[in-house]
């Protein structure tokens, strides 16, 4: 079991008038290599789902055991480390350094890895042709289209290898035929057996996910597997 | 992360935003150059006093009394006889006259006025003097000899030349021997003093002294009223003052038959050095709040910077910076920002200074004291890291999720 969290919840406000359950005793496994779609309106709750299963937000209770880890009880320094080692982000704003380039975006989780300097440039390249994107390495930000920001921000999150890659909503910024590029770069690193965790609203691109976990304010509804085209 | 890869991080960053990092230098630039600026010209100032005080020498007294005319009897010959009778108190004495009637000097094809307002550089004046001229202002004779009793006494047709008048008149030539004419009179050089050294004092080196008996034929017959009077020490003047004050308010009632005073120089740089002492403490206050100005400006910058930086250190985070790395960054950032702006300062500083010791102070030239400078550039650079460095805390121990937020 790579991901078990149980009775997860996070409030906000407790116990007041304003109070809100984004999570509501939430209770979900994954397996290691498994491509899993977290679905829902606005408001659902899966992108603080996606923010706590990515230690990018602490629970307000409930357990949740990383690859055997008890991830509540760490610390700053424990978690920033899972956050670099074991899970990959891509968001749906890219949310790449404006002031450095391609290259340097990719070189940056390396840097914080610890990375010998005479690797990392090399790994952040190879990464950059992962995507396709080795011949802009020197282009900043503001000088490419979205879908290329795109597959900077996984040429970022692939760099350090992790085992999990957690993607909010990676196409919602994008045209269908650049969207259609992105899933298939997702699909691909499934293929060589990283675990995926996609978050969306958008059907069409849950029914490309061989497991969808359907929530709806704060509870998981429904968990379904099912056949994929593309496998 | 180490901290070479933290510094380069930090030039990067520096490097990609000239503009912010230009404007929180300037805060940081103007602080500093304007304290070294202000404080060196004070000290400048200072020290000049101080030179000229030394070149003037110091348990000197002065001495004034006139009478008014219809007050019987002149009191010139009994002060100068008590002043010559204090023996145990003094070096020397002498009278001090300087002529303001308009009197020629010649040397060959060299002629220089006494009234040449004009052109201070090339004034000469003629002041008349006994043998213990030179010893009560601090002259040092450069060549010849002083004047002499003799001379004073029988009236003689020489003349001592200051270092000023000596080079305008004869260059590099020895002058002794040579005859020079005042008001067409001749007059045998005897000697000649060395320079003052005082830079902008032209008035003591531009000097030809004559016996102090030539009063009666160049200066209208006047009285004598000024005498110098070299104490041996300190404790001498205080004493010679007291003597000399005692002694004339037995002949003149201040304002009703005359007028007399007597102070030393050592009064007179007590109290100079009281006032550049206030000088110092009004200028320093200023430079104290243009740096503290500086410092706002530079507080403002650095907590707009980071407060607008949020969502960078929340991006930092996601993909696994720890809360340290990120304080480390921004800690380099604002102390190499704040340490370049402050050598940019204290260069602009030392340049103001030169500027303004030229135009202020007479060519003289002004180096900043390093405790200030040190001082100035340690404060800016304590403050930009401060208050770089508080939000920055504040911002990376925001869970990630919240950082990213920011907008």
């Amino acid at each position: 079991m790579l991901i078990d969290i149980k009775d997860l919840y996070k409030i906000y406000n407790e116990g007041q008038e304003s109070e809100v359950r984004a999570l509501d005793g939430v209770s979900l496994q994954i397996d290691r290599g498994e491509f899993v779609a977290i679905v829902g309106a606005s408001g659902s709750g899966k992108s603080t789902m996606m923010n706590v299963l990515g230690c990018l937000d602490v629970p307000t209770r409930g357990e949740y055991v990383l690859n055997g880890t008890d991830v509540t009880s760490l610390k700053d320094r424990e978690l920033a480390r899972i956050r670099n080692r074991e899970i990959g982000f891509i968001f749906q704003g890219y949310n790449l350094l404006q002031d450095l380039d391609a290259l340097d975006n990719v070189i940056l989780p390396l840097i914080y890895r610890g990375t010998s300097i005479f690797e990392r440039e090399e790994l952040a390249m190879a990464a950059l042709a992962r995507v396709g994107m080795d011949d802009r390495a020197r282009h900043r930000p503001s000088q490419m289209s979205g879908g290329q920001q795109q597959r900077v921000a996984i040429a970022r999150a692939i760099a350090t290898h992790p085992p999990i890659i957690m993607a909010d909503e990676p196409t919602g910024a994008l045209d269908s035929k650049t969207g259609r590029h992105v899933l298939g770069i997702l699909q691909q690193l499934y293929r060589e057996g990283t675990t995926i965790l996609l978050i969306t609203h958008d059907d069409g691109i849950a029914a490309t996910a061989p497991r969808v976990v359907r929530l709806s304010d704060g509870k998981i509804i429904s968990d379904k597997h099912q056949e994929v085209d593309w496998l | 992360m180490n901290l070479m890869q933290a510094f380069k991080m930090a030039f990067k960053s520096i490097a990609s935003k000239k503009m912010r990092s230009f404007l929180t230098m300037l805060g940081i630039i103007i602080g500093v150059a304007s304290v070294v600026i202000m404080v060196s010209v004070v000290q400048g100032q200072n020290k000049k006093q101080m030179e000229y005080l030394e070149a003037m020498g110091d348990n000197k007294i002065q001495v004034y009394a006139s009478r008014w005319y219809g007050s019987s009897g002149d009191i010139s010959e009994l002060l100068y006889e008590y002043c010559l009778g204090m023996q145990d108190l003094v070096v020397g004495v002498t009278p001090q006259i300087e002529v303001w009637q308009e009197i020629t000097i010649k040397y060959g094809a060299k002629t220089f006025n006494t009234q040449n307002w004009d052109d201070w550089e090339k004034r000469v004046s003629l002041k008349l003097g006994s043998d213990q001229f030179g010893v009560c202002n601090n002259y040092t004779l450069g060549g010849g000899r002083e004047l002499s009793f003799l001379d004073v006494d029988k009236t003689n047709r020489v003349c001592v030349l200051g270092g000023g008048a000596k080079k305008l008149l004869f260059d590099f030539v020895d002058p002794v021997g040579e005859t020079i004419f005042i008001n067409s009179q001749p007059f045998l050089v005897v000697g000649w003093y060395e320079p003052t050294g005082v830079e902008g004092m032209s008035d003591m080196d531009n000097v030809v002294l004559l016996p102090y008996t030539f009063n009666r034929t160049l200066n209208n017959n006047q009285d004598i009223s000024q005498y110098v009077v070299k104490a041996k020490s300190a404790a001498a003047t205080t004493m010679a003052i007291a003597k000399l004050k005692a002694f004339l308010g037995g002949f003149i009632t201040n304002g009703e038959n005359g007028n007399y005073d007597v102070y030393s120089n050592n009064d007179w740089s007590n109290q100079m050095q009281e006032q550049s002492l206030m000088q110092s403490l009004v200028l320093g206050a200023i430079a104290g709040i243009s740096l503290l100005v500086g410092g706002i400006g530079i507080m403002n910058i650095m907590l707009v910077t980071v407060t607008e930086r949020t969502r960078e250190i929340g991006i930092r985070k996601a993909i696994g910076a720890e809360r340290r790395s990120i304080i480390v960054q921004f800690l380099i950032e604002a102390a190499v920002i704040c340490g370049i702006g402050g050598l940019i300062g204290i260069g602009l500083g030392c340049m103001g200074s030169l500027i303004a010791g030229k135009f202020l102070l007479q060519g003289m030239i002004l180096w900043p004291s390093s405790v200030i400078t040190i001082g100035a550039f340690t404060f800016s650079v304590a403050l930009g890291v401060v208050f770089g460095l508080y939000p920055a805390i504040k911002a990376s121990s925001l869970q990630p999720v919240e950082a990213l937020r920011a907008e």
